[in-house]
């Protein structure tokens, strides 16, 4: 009777150790479901999150663009024969890189590709001479007005946005890309253009060693010059810009002994030059240019 | 008594997506460093493969996240291959779920740099992400089941 009783004794233990670990087992099932659950959940509140603050981002480019005034587009499309002549180079610190690609075309004209950002001090400074560049072959239209952070280094330099803008050349076609506005979004800035594919591809093949130094890869602005030559980051220096206007910046342009005709008139001969070797045959009569002929490489 | 084995749903569940994983992680780091051509990716305001796979947190500490990924998967391939599955050692058992763990983690940091950082979707970064969101559930849920049930039948 006495062994019956442990047999009996023994085998109720047996079975409440059995259905605790089976409890214990369903407990982990549930819990694993849970976790899985709560990994979903976390995905799903980002996305919302995202959905919900798009929704409300009202960067000023992206909504209603500013436009450059008619004297600040005026004065950089009519900056004197003179002026150019006797810059040259003016200050410039950093020459368009050669680089061996396939020609960069469209509509069959040779094309120059912008990529750069609003809130971009040096961007901002390579609009300048960009846009004077492309004055001497061609008309543009749409400029608009902008700045770059003010959080950034050299804040608020007044400059232009290509955003929005367009150019009219029997030479060149010219494509602009601001990839965000002057306007911050979390740790970045809210954006704006997006490249596409192939444009994508031609920054990342030639904004990178080996055309680039390593230390400045990826930079913008980055332009490509008819597929013969790429700029990568500031030509000058932009500190000359600091405090002034767009306006004083674009009078400041007629005079050769300012800072900044030195600085922008100079890098927009070298960019004119540049382009002249991509227009080889066909390039104007700038090309000839006193002024373009002592920048050129 | 030996323990009964895997079931095959999981064995072979988990491997096909970790070879799926594996795949696509090795045609993210050949792109990353051949460059040969753009990415097979459908482009808008949304979804830019190349904006994402060029940006900033497209590397780790100076090594590229296709990379880390890559690597991740084939540890993973080798810890869900079904002579792994064979061993019931318990370090091997922790390793494969510590694994997906350390990958759902991650991948939770790059959906947060797409969607707040870089604004923008790369359409194979997230069928990554699908994946080992796939296989940590898989993992989770089989085994605390398959624990479950060798309890019930024993």
């Amino acid at each position: 009777m006495g062994k019956a009783a442990a047999r009996e004794h023994r085998q109720e233990r047996v079975e409440a150790v059995r259905a605790q670990q089976a409890r214990e087992a369903r407990r982990k099932v549930v819990l694993s479901v849970t976790a899985v659950a709560v990994v979903v959940a976390v995905i799903a509140a980002l996305v919302v999150v995202k959905v919900v603050t798009s929704g409300h981002q009202t960067g000023p480019s992206a909504s209603a663009p500013n436009l450059a005034s008619a004297s600040v587009v005026s004065a950089l499309s009519t900056v004197p024969a003179a002026t150019f002549n006797t810059v040259g180079a003016g200050t410039l610190t950093a020459r368009p890189v050669p680089i061996t690609a396939a020609a960069l075309t469209a509509d069959g004209k040779a094309r120059v590709l912008y990529d750069g950002a609003e809130y971009c001090p040096y961007c901002a400074g390579e609009r300048w001479a960009v846009a004077v560049a492309l004055s001497r072959f061609g008309t543009w239209s749409g400029l608009g007005a902008t700045s770059s952070s003010s959080t950034d280094t050299y804040p608020n330099t007044a400059t232009l946005a290509f955003h929005g803008a367009t150019y009219a050349s029997t030479y060149l076609s010219f494509t602009g890309y601001e990839e965000t506005t002057n306007q911050p979004q979390g740790t970045s800035y809210v954006p704006l253009d997006t490249l596409p594919a192939a444009d994508q591809a031609i920054v990342r093949m030639f904004d990178a060693v080996p055309y680039i130094p390593a230390a400045s890869a990826g930079s913008i602005p980055f332009i490509d010059i008819g597929g013969r030559y790429v700029i990568s980051g500031a030509s000058y220096d932009v500190s000359v810009l600091q405090g002034k206007t767009r306006e004083q910046i674009a009078a400041a342009l007629k005079d050769p002994n300012s800072d900044v005709a030195k600085a922008i008139i100079g890098t927009a001969n070298v960019i004119t030059a540049d382009i002249c070797k991509v227009l080889g045959s066909t390039a104007p009569a700038v090309c000839s240019s006193p002024g373009v002929v002592s920048a050129g490489p | 008594m030996p323990a009964p084995p895997q079931p095959r749903w999981l064995v072979l569940g988990s491997f096909a997506l970790a070879l799926a994983g594996t795949c696509i992680s090795a045609y993210l780091t050949l792109d990353h460093y051949a460059a040969l051509a753009p990415l097979a990716c459908p482009e808008n305001a949304t979804i830019n493969c190349v904006k994402v796979t060029t940006s900033s947190y497209s590397t780790l500490h100076g090594v590229p996240v296709a990379l880390l990924g890559l690597a991740f998967y084939v540890v993973m391939l080798a810890l869900c291959s079904p002579p792994a599955w064979r061993i019931r050692r318990p370090l091997v058992v922790r390793a494969r779920l510590a694994g997906s763990i350390v990958g759902v983690a991650f991948i939770l940091y790059l959906i947060w740099a797409e969607l707040f950082e870089i604004n923008a979707i790369c359409l194979w970064c997230t069928a990554v992400h699908l994946i080992t969101l796939a296989l940590f559930a898989l993992l989770l849920i089989g085994q605390s089941l398959t624990n479950a049930r060798t309890l019930d039948d024993s």
